[in-house]
């Protein structure tokens, strides 16, 4: 099935229940986050005041923002400063790295622009990024899993109100690409390599036990190849876009449409989220809103 | 008059902050480049130094540091051991907390007198066997054995129990928590390392610490005494020193405080005798002198005691430290190294490595994904301690050149990023019996994604394999491409089999032996 054929029926609601999937296009990271988050109703709409907000952008890789293997700066930056003026009473900023956290923290641009901004604002308390600690994984049941019945999952994320997603779109080799859904295994513990025999059920198994409640995807630069860590510009394509949705399987479906022509099925593990009711069950349950 | 004691105990304590000051800094801290050299104690270490140079048949730069220290030794004797050695400073701090006590009863004859000799003697067997290219000088002197003790056993062993401690308090019910977390968070930002480091031979590295601490039971400053070589060293060099204690016997009454109190017995036979070799200047006879008469200042002073030394012993030693160098060089493996022993990015070839290596663990300290390891055996017993990269622990960083920025002699060369990025540790290998996919067992890839070359060392093709039940499926098999590889081992360290991984590294086409870089 190619996707430009599934395309048209995207646009079609299939009667019902109908997931909006903002796709916004700006020239700054900022400006595509602010937008895309507009285009599902305003960050108002997915965190309510007092909230205790988990933001988990990619930070996995010691890579800089222009290699794109790492959520933009600005655009985590963005999405914080909107946590915070829809009443979140604290905004936590985490990932489990690959590399070593502290060069990836550092690398990434992620930890001094939160930094920067919280100092500018005078908002340290409210938000703050810090590093993952061993001793704050819980081990944690999933009931009805397709996989994983239980896993050691991040105490913070467990507990906090909203968890909003803030994955960057690129290609990966084990799954093919990587959006929102992949971006949760930040919040697992444990020898996460092994989740990769079955990766996409893991994947569902963790969505199921911590939901999300907003996904923003930062697809301004995109890794099209030797993803997920990727280290060359060479690889990199300038795509200028967001994706945001509450849905998070939505969100990677129509992602995964628009920058890489890939529709839910060629997509191992968003296939195998629509099968098992995670989020949308097709993509004619989605309507696009575009900005 | 007690001046000039209190002096020379802060100083003990100002350089022992110092000292841990830079250990703690010997880290990465959100910094590329180390802004400080954080290595300066090794570099002001003029044993080390001259071993290095020796045994390494170069002139070291960077341990310009050490001439400083036997410059002002001349001047004013070995007051490196008494003001300044950090190690020293530990010994006395235990003496002071703990063995003083138990050493109740100050029998002179508890350790003989002429022990003493031991640390000229194994000052002059490093010193012959350093000529033959053979540096066994690790083992002995003191700097090297102090960091290498803080890197690899006390302060690993600190974070453990500290952390052990707050992490029972997290988990504690009620306000504990809120109370104590903040206590973890400041510890946490300056003193406590940023994941609990693990080291091989950090029981015995820490054992054998102790054992020198103890050895203050049986006699104050007994490893200065007997054994330090570096002390022996200062001794030959600052026994002519201008800075030598004296008296002024017209008002001394003999009442022999001054003999009794001394840490070192350099006072001997008739209290106005010093022996200036051994003479630490702690200051303590002038401290508690009744009579004010004792003094340290210029050039009077009766003519140094000769150093206690048999001409016999001298050449054993000598001749022991020349002699027994070619049975270490015929030992097989360097004709057949073990295939494990990585090296770090910018080592020096086996030989001239061996020869600069202090053993101080600067590097294995300072390496951000805990990789490097004190060697046990892999590069002979000549090789003990020095860093080997085990990857089952943790991988060579990408981007990462700090080993080569705190090694004190060059024995790893300091690299930039671009040169650091072509350098080959090893090669990777895929253990295809292993291997997820190879096996048929499962995908996996994990290796492929965190491969950090560009472009990848290790790829992927889909092929098909027999399962153990006898389908056919597609698996996605990772291969490695030796041109790219550098072998930094995150596949390895990130091989999710849990025991042994399957892929590896192995030495074959390191950099330093090939002198080829990678295209």
């Amino acid at each position: 099935m190619t996707a430009s054929a599934l395309f048209p029926s995207l646009l079609r609601a299939a009667g019902g229940k109908t997931v909006d999937v903002g796709v916004a296009s700006a020239a700054s990271p900022a400006e595509r986050a602010r937008k895309a988050v507009a285009l599902v109703g305003g960050m108002k709409s997915f965190v309510s005041r007092g909230d205790v907000v988990v933001l988990k952008p990619n930070i996995g890789w010691d890579r800089t923002p222009e290699q794109a293997a790492n959520t933009d700066p600005e655009f985590v930056v963005a999405v914080a400063e909107m946590c915070l003026a829809a009443g979140a009473g604290s905004v936590r900023v985490f990932d489990r790295t690959c590399n070593d956290p502290r060069r990836c923290y550092v690398n990434s641009g992620i930890k001094d622009a939160v930094e920067q901004f919280a100092k500018k604002n005078r908002v340290e308390d409210a938000l703050r990024i810090y590093h993952v600690e061993d001793r704050k994984f819980v081990r944690t049941s999933i009931p009805n899993a397709l996989s994983i019945k239980e896993w050691d999952l991040y105490r913070d994320a467990l507990e906090a109100d909203k968890i909003v997603n803030l994955p960057i779109a690129k290609h990966h080799s084990l799954a093919g690409i990587t959006l929102g859904l992949k971006n949760m295994m930040g919040i697992m513990g444990g020898n996460r390599g092994q989740i990769h025999y079955r990766l996409s059920e893991c994947l569902v198994d963790v969505h199921r036990r911590v939901p999300v409640a907003l996904t923003v995807i930062d697809a301004g630069r995109v890794l099209v190849r030797n993803g997920p860590s990727g280290g060359s510009l060479a690889d990199v394509k300038s795509f200028g876009k967001a994706f945001a949705s509450r849905d998070v399987v939505a969100a990677d479906a129509i992602a995964a449409e628009k920058i890489f022509r890939l529709a839910p099925g060629d997509v191992g593990h968003i296939g195998k989220a629509m099968e098992s009711g995670l989020g949308v069950s097709s993509v004619g349950q989605i309507r696009l809103v575009e900005g | 008059m007690k001046t000039t004691r209190t002096l020379r105990r802060a100083s003990q304590w100002v350089v022992f902050l110092l000292f841990v000051f830079l250990f703690l800094n010997t880290e990465y801290k959100d910094n590329d480049v180390l802004p400080y050299a954080v290595n300066l104690f090794l570099r002001l270490d003029p044993l080390m130094a001259g071993a290095a140079t020796l045994a390494g048949r170069a002139l070291i730069g960077m341990v310009w540091p050490a001439l400083v220290t036997v410059g002002l030794t001349i001047l004013l004797g070995r007051f490196f051991c008494g003001w300044f050695c950090p190690l020293g400073a530990v010994i006395d701090a235990a003496d002071a907390t703990v063995f003083r006590k138990a050493r109740k009863i100050r029998r002179k004859d508890m350790v003989p007198e002429s022990w003493r000799r031991y640390k000229y003697l194994i000052l002059f067997f490093l010193a012959a066997s350093s000529l033959f290219t053979l540096q066994w000088v690790f083992l002995f002197d003191p700097i090297s054995i102090l960091i290498r003790t803080f890197t690899v056993s006390v302060f690993p062993a600190l974070n453990f129990v500290i952390h052990g401690i707050f992490d029972g308090l997290y988990r504690a019910p009620g306000p504990i928590p809120a109370i104590s977390e903040p206590v973890y968070g400041f510890l946490k930002s300056h003193f406590l390392a940023f994941e609990q480091p693990v080291f091989r031979t950090s029981a015995i590295v820490g054992l054998l610490f102790l054992g020198i601490l103890a050895m203050e039971r049986y006699q104050r400053r007994f490893w200065c005494r007997n054994l330090c070589p570096l002390g022996g060293l200062l001794a030959l060099v600052g026994r002519f020193g201008l800075f030598r204690r004296r008296i002024t016997e017209a008002g001394c009454t003999r009442c022999g405080l001054c003999e009794s109190n001394c840490r070192m017995a350099a006072i001997g036979g008739d209290v106005a005798v010093t022996d200036h070799g051994e003479c630490i200047e702690c200051m303590d006879c002038q401290a508690t002198c009744p009579e004010e008469v004792i003094h340290f200042s210029g050039t009077e002073g009766r003519k140094p005691a000769a150093v206690d030394l048999t001409r016999r012993g001298v050449l054993a030693s000598v001749a022991l430290g020349a002699v027994t160098v070619p049975f270490f060089r015929v030992a097989a493996h360097g004709k057949a190294p073990d295939p494990l022993l990585i090296r770090p990015p910018g080592a020096l070839p086996e030989g001239e490595f061996l020869a600069r290596c202090t053993r101080c663990g600067e590097c294995m300290r300072v390496c951000i994904a805990n990789g490097l390891q004190p060697t046990w055996f892999e590069a002979g017993i000549e090789g003990m301690w020095s860093p080997i990269l085990v990857s089952r622990i943790g991988y060579c960083e990408y981007n990462c050149t700090l080993c080569g920025q705190v090694c004190p002699t060059g024995a790893i060369r300091r690299l930039f990023l671009p040169e650091k990025r072509k350098t080959k540790l090893g090669l990777a290998y895929v253990d295809r019996s292993r291997c997820l996919p190879w096996a048929g067992q499962s995908d996996c890839i994990v290796c492929e994604e965190h491969c950090p070359t560009w472009s990848k060392a290790i790829v992927f093709r889909e092929e098909r394999t027999q399962t153990a039940r006898g389908e056919w499926r597609m698996f996605k098999k990772p291969y490695i491409d030796e041109d790219l590889c550098v072998g930094c081992g995150i596949c390895e360290t990130k091989c999710p089999l849990t025991d042994r991984a399957a892929v590896l590294v192995t030495s074959r086409g390191e950099t330093r032996s090939t002198g080829v870089l990678a295209k």
